[in-house]
Parts: structure tokens; C-alpha cells; sequence
């Protein structure tokens, strides 16, 4: 565990290095995330311009939802999101010998390699804009309340990653310059989304086939009225049941991969 | 010289080349972007309790997203940076010793790919009206003709503003985020995240005076059958100074930044 917390660390200093290279790309990515944000709170904004309810919860309520679902993209579009995009092009050049020969486990190199420097400020500001949220909510916060909400968003940021993965993951097979990232970035609006607005098999295919609800959704709805036992099971077994979805198709991608000549 | 069906024939090729995820994403994006608009705005309509809000049913609203997502790949295309990436990297040299200009040679690269995906916006429209109890009648089809001229002359002018935007990569080192930042504007500030009705009246106001609506709900409103013919020519006519006005910048940036592309890469 030191030795990774170490490289971990090593992982950091190369990155900030490598972000001081390209000065301007740096302001305009912090740039960038401000507009990101400004559009998404905008967006509610002006729809409660028109109605008082979005998928049950008010302007207020929904603002927390939005700073979660912040939060949670900012967390992976720092610590993952750089690492994923190049994810392809090692398998598809043979670049991934390189990792599966060092000492430590690939999937942590290849996942958390690049730190992306320029993606903290966001990072930041959207955890800024997170504790505001809650800061300015009208009704009491208890402990427990907070506490299960920040446990719930921990497990929105792994739920994330994997379903992320499992959208490169079938590079191996089909040796296409980006998998499915870009079914993946389309795919994520529904983690910007009330769960409660989907129903029926849509509502299923969000919250156990494709759990994007519950990234952030659910860990709103922990907070603004709660959720029941069943839903806090079903949580922890999708979540549960994905990671090791992720780990097997891993695996099984890791058997098929044919090194350069793939 | 028919070089331009060499360059056409190869970039669909391109387009073609790995046609399972080509189908999946394009399916899957269309579809899930569809869903979940709708389903949003259900639950908006019925928390209202109405079943018209700023002159759109949910059933045109329905309309609406399904031709939001292929119009922005229309308006954009895939390649954010395909100018700076290879400004930075040296392999613009090609572009130098092509019996075009670059010019030429990017804007029909960048038009072959909005006509492919207007080709799917067409096929999708059609097939959506065919379960519709109006069915597929002249009207439609003239309206879809006529969104889909406006959406690939959007397309040119978008276009134009991406490469004026990429050819300050010969001063800057990398300037993916700012096309990023210019592809929310678009899309927020045009009316792909909700019809601009929905916007304050003082926000559309000033919104007229910008190119946004003209290259995302001006094409819309006209596939839908929404903008009326004396619109459609004003936006046609904005949208063509505006096509000059980038056009302009881009020649200029490129005038003023030649002599700094060494050819090796910055």
C-alpha cells in the first residue's frame, strides 16, 4: 500500500511538471471548467424559470444535486478521465507491454498514471460550489445525513470509473482509436438527471444495467429525503456487482490483448 | 481535376472504418440523448400540469431531440483540435505540399463529414414521422430538405470559426479547451440544450446578435417546419456574414502566423 501511495505521489510531480509545459492549454482548461460549470447550473436556472418541480425536488434541492454530479465529474476528469483517453492508443500500439511488465498492478498504473494538473482548479471549484450548496440549504443537516451522503458520493466516484472503463475496455477486441468514450460522455447525461424523472425499463437500465443514477442522483436523494434500506442495498449490490464485472472483462480483454501486433 | 471525390471517397472510408462502433455510438448516442430530453421534459410538463409550454407539446419537444444530437454532430463534426493537433505535432506539412490550399482541403474534409451525418438525420427524421399519425406528406419532406440545406451551410460557417479559432495554435502551444469552451457556447447560447423560447426574452434578445442561434435553432425550427420563409432567408443572410467575417480571420491568422511554423512542430 506505501509503495503505491509513493508512486502515487511520483504520478503527481510528473504530472504537475508536464501541465507547467503548456501555460496558455492551462488557463483556458480552467477557463473552460467555469463555462462548465456556469452552463450546467444555468441550465436549471432557466428551466425553473418555468416550473416549480424537476423530478420532484426544488431549485434548491436540485442545486445540490447539481454540485454533486459537479463534483463527481470534476474527481474523475482529474484523477481518470486523461488516463482513459489514451487508454486506446496503448492497446492499439502496443504501448501496454510497457505497463504489463512493471512491478505494480497495471490496472492502477494505467488508471491514475496522469494526474490532469489542470483539472484541480475545477476540481476545487466544484467542491466549492458543492459545500455552498449544502452551506445555504434551508433545512437542518444532521451527521449521519452528511456523512452517508459524502460515503454515497465516494461510491458514485468508483461507479463512474467503472462504467467508464467498461466503455474502453472493448478496444482490445475491436481496435478502434476510442471504444465507446464518446457513447460513454453521451451516455453520462443521465448521471445530470434527477432519477426520478426516468421511468419504467429507462428507469432500469439507470439504475442496474447502466447505474448513471446512481452516481450522484441517489446521493442526493440520501440527503435532501432519504433513502430506505432497500434502495441502500440495492445500491451496494450493483455497485459491488460492477467493479467485479470490470475486473473480469479486464481480465478476459487482458487474455485477448496481442501486444504490438494488435 | 476531380480531386475533390479523391478526398470525399477517403474520408468516408475513414468515416467507415470501424463500423460497429460507428453504428453503436451513433445509434446509442441518438437514442440515449433522445430518452433522456424526453423524460425530462415529461416530468416538467406534468409538474405543470399543461400540455403546451412556450408553443411546444411534449410531442414536438420529442421532435426537437431527436434532431438536436445529429444536428450538433452536423454543426461540429468529431474532430476538436484537427488543425492545432497537427500544427503542433509537424504533420501540417502535408497541407504544404497538397496541389490545394489547406483551406479547401479542410473545409470539404470537414463537409463530407456533416453531409454523411445529414444523411443520418434524414433517415432518422423519416423514420421517426413514418409512426407518426401524420405520416411522411410533401410538406415534411420540404421542411427536412430545407433544415438540411441550413443545417450543412451552419456547418460552413461553424467551420470557418473552428479554423480561425485552431490557427492561433501557431502562437499558442495547445488550444483543445478553448474549441471545447466554443462547442458549449454553441450549444447552450444556440439552443441545443432547450429550445431558446425557453430562454428570458432579454437573454434572446441579445442572443439575435450573436451567431449562436443561427447555427442551432435556426436549422431546428426550419427542419420542424417551425421558421417561417422571410426567418429562414434573414438567418441565411447572417449566417453568410458571418461565414465571411471568420473566413476573414482565419485568412488573416494564417497571413500573420505562416512565417511562424517551422515544420517540425512547436
Amino acid at each position: 500500500m506505501k509503495r503505491y501511495l509513493r508512486l502515487y505521489l511520483y504520478f503527481l510531480q510528473f504530472s504537475f511538471s508536464k501541465a507547467m509545459e503548456f501555460r496558455v492549454d492551462f488557463t483556458f482548461r480552467i477557463l473552460m471548467d467555469v463555462i462548465y460549470f456556469v452552463v450546467n447550473i444555468l441550465l436549471f436556472k432557466v428551466l425553473f424559470l418555468h416550473t416549480d418541480l424537476i423530478g420532484g425536488w426544488t431549485q434548491e434541492q436540485m442545486m445540490v444535486f447539481v454540485g454533486s454530479y459537479l463534483l463527481v465529474d470534476s474527481f474523475n476528469m482529474t484523477v481518470f478521465a486523461t488516463n482513459l483517453w489514451w487508454f486506446p492508443s496503448y492497446i492499439n500500439k502496443g504501448d501496454l507491454d510497457y505497463y504489463l511488465i512493471r512491478p505494480v498492478s497495471p490496472l492502477f498504473f494505467l488508471s491514475l498514471r496522469e494526474f490532469s494538473a489542470n483539472s484541480l482548479m475545477n476540481l476545487l471549484m466544484s467542491l466549492a460550489f458543492f459545500i455552498y450548496t449544502l452551506v445555504s440549504y434551508s433545512a437542518p443537516i444532521g451527521m449521519g445525513q452528511l456523512i452517508g451522503f459524502i460515503l454515497l458520493l465516494i461510491n458514485g466516484f468508483l461507479i463512474y470509473y467503472c462504467i467508464q472503463m467498461l466503455m474502453v475496455l472493448p478496444v482490445f477486441w475491436t481496435h478502434s482509436p476510442r471504444g465507446f468514450i464518446d457513447l460513454f460522455y453521451s451516455l453520462g447525461i443521465a448521471m445530470e438527471r434527477p432519477d426520478r424523472i426516468f421511468k419504467g425499463w429507462l428507469r432500469i437500465f439507470f439504475t442496474v444495467v447502466i447505474p448513471f443514477s446512481l452516481i450522484a442522483s441517489y446521493p442526493a436523494k440520501y440527503f435532501i429525503e432519504g433513502l430506505d434500506t432497500a434502495a441502500l442495498i440495492h445500491v451496494t449490490l450493483v455497485s459491488v456487482t460492477l467493479w467485479l464485472v470490470m475486473l473480469y472483462v479486464w481480465k478476459k480483454a487482458l487474455q485477448s490483448y496481442s501486444s504490438a501486433s494488435s | 481535376m476531380n480531386w475533390w471525390r479523391f478526398v470525399v471517397a477517403n474520408e468516408i472510408r475513414k468515416i467507415l472504418a470501424f463500423r460497429s462502433d460507428f453504428w453503436v455510438t451513433f445509434l446509442g448516442q441518438t437514442l440515449v440523448l433522445i430518452l433522456i430530453a424526453r423524460a425530462l421534459w415529461q416530468s416538467i410538463f406534468a409538474a405543470n400540469n399543461t400540455e403546451v409550454m412556450e408553443g411546444f407539446t411534449l410531442p414536438m419537444m420529442t421532435l426537437y431531440y431527436i434532431i438536436v444530437p445529429i444536428g450538433n454532430k452536423i454543426l461540429t463534426g468529431e474532430n476538436v483540435g484537427f488543425l492545432a493537433r497537427e500544427i503542433y505535432d509537424g504533420s501540417f506539412n502535408r497541407y504544404l505540399v497538397y496541389p490545394i490550399s489547406f483551406f479547401q482541403y479542410k473545409t470539404l474534409t470537414y463537409l463530407t463529414h456533416s453531409v454523411f451525418y445529414a444523411l443520418q438525420l434524414v433517415l432518422i427524421y423519416l423514420l421517426f414521422n413514418f409512426f407518426t399519425p401524420e405520416g411522411i406528406t410533401l410538406n415534411l419532406l420540404a421542411n427536412l430538405a430545407a433544415g438540411v440545406s441550413v443545417f450543412i451551410f451552419a456547418s460552413y460557417v461553424f467551420c470557418m470559426l473552428a479554423m480561425a479559432i485552431e490557427l492561433i495554435s501557431l502562437w499558442a502551444d495547445n488550444i483543445w479547451s478553448l474549441m471545447v469552451m466554443v462547442r458549449f457556447f454553441v450549444y447552450f447560447l444556440g439552443g441545443s440544450y432547450m429550445p431558446l423560447n425557453f430562454f428570458p426574452d432579454w437573454a434572446e434578445k441579445i442572443l439575435n446578435y450573436t451567431p449562436f442561434p443561427y447555427l442551432v435553432s435556426l436549422p431546428i425550427r426550419t427542419t420542424m417546419g417551425l421558421a417561417s420563409s422571410s426567418e429562414i432567408q434573414q438567418g441565411l443572410i447572417l449566417l453568410l456574414s458571418w461565414a465571411i467575417l471568420f473566413h476573414l480571420m482565419a485568412k488573416l491568422l494564417w497571413h500573420k502566423g505562416e512565417s511562424r511554423y517551422s515544420g517540425v512542430g512547436i
